[in-house]
């Protein structure tokens, strides 16, 4: 049809009700703008804690144990990870991997020899190879070999040198440390005992713990300890991002203890996308508002404009063009709403970028593309409900 | 697709009509009323009607406006209780034009706007044409009045020339002559047979009695 719908909107009356249309854009545009900046916060929570920026080595490494209550106290069982939790753990796709610490199943002794009259009740631990930050090429060992290299903590060498002036003990420095031949005697039953050299090849930041090659440990624990089968009170979880809230509801829900610190930004991120989803919430159901306050408006208006309306049907103006032509009025003015909404996000993201996180580089000034995205999808969004609402106006007229 | 493989047969079929709050008795004597006819393209029908026969309620099912009726009406072979809205769209556009007896104007807009609106949706003459048959029936100053202020007869006269804006087989009349003198009648008369010679149209043209200056073909008495 190529008649002309301009002669047609002088007949659909407008009229006295321009102020609930324009409630009704100022809602829409509230509405979309609450929207449109809770998306970008929540992405703005993801860029800043984690999530899309990898660590430089790609992973974060925890330990994590089962929490010891009053009630699960003595009971070694319940307090150990079995082969099941392991499995169920490794099974989880935020964590990229699992390895057990082994602890040592009978008595340790470790004693510096001459040099320094320092002897000790210890404990060895083994772990996967991959899982400790420093493994140097002589980590290894081999049944008959009674050199033990030993992987230390780089924390415990400090608590070493804070107490060892009160003994009358050197401190000692990394260099140093790692000269320093000990020897490690292994108890076992019937008077058992057997002595091995020692030296610590590296020290280690991320293991809190005094690891020895997994296959000495495994052979000890059989010879000294008379078990096969130890079960793990840690385990080392190998994954890419522990701030993931995901991560940290697991953890929570298990009751497995972890070290608050290294997933405090996950608890913090996970109260922000928690406040962020409601705030996005709350935009959703201020734009499902003023579309029904806008569909109220158009009602009235095709009420109002009824006569008309029926005349042209009754003329012979299709109902089919008669709705699109009357809801495409409303193209503009619901892109401009959308695009000033658009606008006003785009300029507290800027602000936002500039003011609050002082230009930091994680975050981006515009806009991220799902936001831009979103917008779209509400233009789309709108004009097809209000489509829809013209069309069932118009054809009940006929 | 009837009409490109019967082009000559456009017709009109009534079949049995009579609108349902009718009793027995008021059809008795009727000439149209659970009757068979068929008007084709070219023929000048005179309906005679009285007051309360029926004669707006036949129009209006003519035009697709009502449906209480029972029979069938038929436009090229497809009964009119077929048509969806967007078929009545097109039926009124390109096929079927009417001066209603109660005229049916935009009261709010002018005589030319009046007239144009219904000229753009399937224009058969091109808008000169408005002032053109306006000053022939003597509403030539009036094309920039609000129709609302216009006096009944020249309200009449706007609807007449509205209905002719529009390609039609078929011009359905409903006492479009009502508040016109004789003069004027006969001015608008002409202009009207005029326009239907032009597309070779049928004019169907109810009133409460005979008009001398229809030359009709064909009467019938509701």
């Amino acid at each position: 049809m190529a008649a002309s719908f301009k002669p047609i909107r002088s007949l659909l009356q407008t009229g006295t009700n321009t102020s609930s249309r324009w409630f009704s854009y100022i809602g829409l545009g509230i509405g979309v703008l609450l929207l449109l900046c809770s998306i970008q916060m929540f992405i703005n929570i993801q860029q800043l804690l984690g999530g899309e920026t990898k660590r430089k080595e790609g992973y974060d490494f925890i330990s994590i144990s089962k929490t010891i209550t009053n009630e699960t106290m003595g009971q070694l069982e319940k307090n150990l990870f079995n082969e099941n939790d392991i499995k169920e753990i490794s099974a989880q796709p935020f964590i990229q991997g699992v390895s057990p610490l082994v602890a040592n199943r009978f008595r340790v002794q470790l004693s510096a020899g001459d040099i320094i009259p320092f002897s000790t009740d210890m404990f060895l631990e083994s772990l996967d190879n991959n899982f400790i930050d420093t493994v140097p090429p002589n980590f290894s060992w081999q049944e008959g070999q009674d050199y033990i290299p030993i992987v230390f903590s780089s924390d415990f060498l400090e608590i070493y040198n804070v107490f060892a002036p009160g003994y009358g003990l050197p401190q000692l420095s990394e260099a140093t440390a790692s000269q320093v031949v000990v020897y490690i005697t292994c108890y076992g039953p019937n008077g058992l005992q057997q002595t091995f050299r020692g030296s610590i090849v590296a020290l280690s930041d991320r293991v809190n713990s005094i690891i020895v090659p997994k296959n000495f440990l495994d052979w000890a624990n059989n010879k000294f300890g008379n078990t096969t089968s130890v079960r793990a009170s840690r385990l080392y979880i190998k994954t890419n991002d522990a701030n993931n809230p995901d991560f940290l509801n697991y953890l929570q829900q298990k009751q497995y203890k972890v070290n608050k610190d290294k997933t405090k930004f996950g608890r913090v991120k996970q109260v922000l996308q928690g406040i962020f989803s409601g705030l996005g919430i709350f935009g959703l159901l201020v734009v499902i508002l003023a579309l029904m306050l806008f569909s109220f408006y158009l009602q009235l208006m095709i009420a109002r404009s009824k006569d008309n309306l029926q005349l042209l049907l009754l003329m012979g103006y299709s109902p089919n063009w008669l709705s699109k032509n009357v809801s495409k009025q409303f193209i503009p003015v619901y892109i401009l709403v959308v695009l000033v909404a658009l606008a006003l996000a785009e300029g507290m993201q800027w602000a936002f970028h500039h003011f609050a996180m002082f230009d930091r580089p994680e975050l981006s000034a515009v806009l991220h593309w799902t936001v831009l995205a979103t917008a779209l999808f509400l233009i789309a969004l709108s004009l097809f409900t209000n489509y829809r609402m013209v069309r069932k106006l118009l054809y009940r007229l006929v | 697709m009837i009409k490109q493989l019967f082009p000559a047969t456009m017709q009109l079929q009534l079949q049995q009509l009579l609108p349902v709050y009718f009793d027995e008795s008021q059809r008795s004597g009727s000439e149209v009323w659970r009757k068979d006819l068929s008007f084709t393209k070219g023929e000048y029908v005179k309906i005679v009607a009285p007051s309360g026969s029926g004669k707006s309620s036949l129009m209006h099912f003519l035009y697709g406006l009502r449906n209480e009726y029972s029979g069938n009406i038929l436009y090229n072979n497809r009964p009119l209780r077929l048509y969806t809205a967007e078929d009545f769209a097109s039926y009124r556009k390109d096929h079927v034009s009417i001066v209603f007896q109660d005229l049916r104007l935009f009261p709010e807009q002018s005589v030319f706007e009046n007239i144009e609106l219904k000229r753009q949706l399937n224009p058969f003459h091109p808008a000169e044409k408005i002032k053109e048959m306006a000053e022939r029936l003597g509403i030539g100053n009036k094309l920039q009045a609000k129709s609302r202020i216009c006096s009944y007869g020249e309200q009449q006269r706007v609807a007449i020339i509205r209905a002719l804006m529009q390609p039609f087989d078929f011009l359905l009349l409903d006492e479009p002559f009502s508040h016109l003198d004789d003069k004027n009648s006969q001015n608008a008369m002409q202009l009207m047979l005029e326009e239907a010679k032009l597309r070779n149209a049928a004019i169907i043209f109810a009133d409460l009695e005979r008009i001398d200056y229809f030359p009709y073909t064909r009467l019938f008495h509701l």
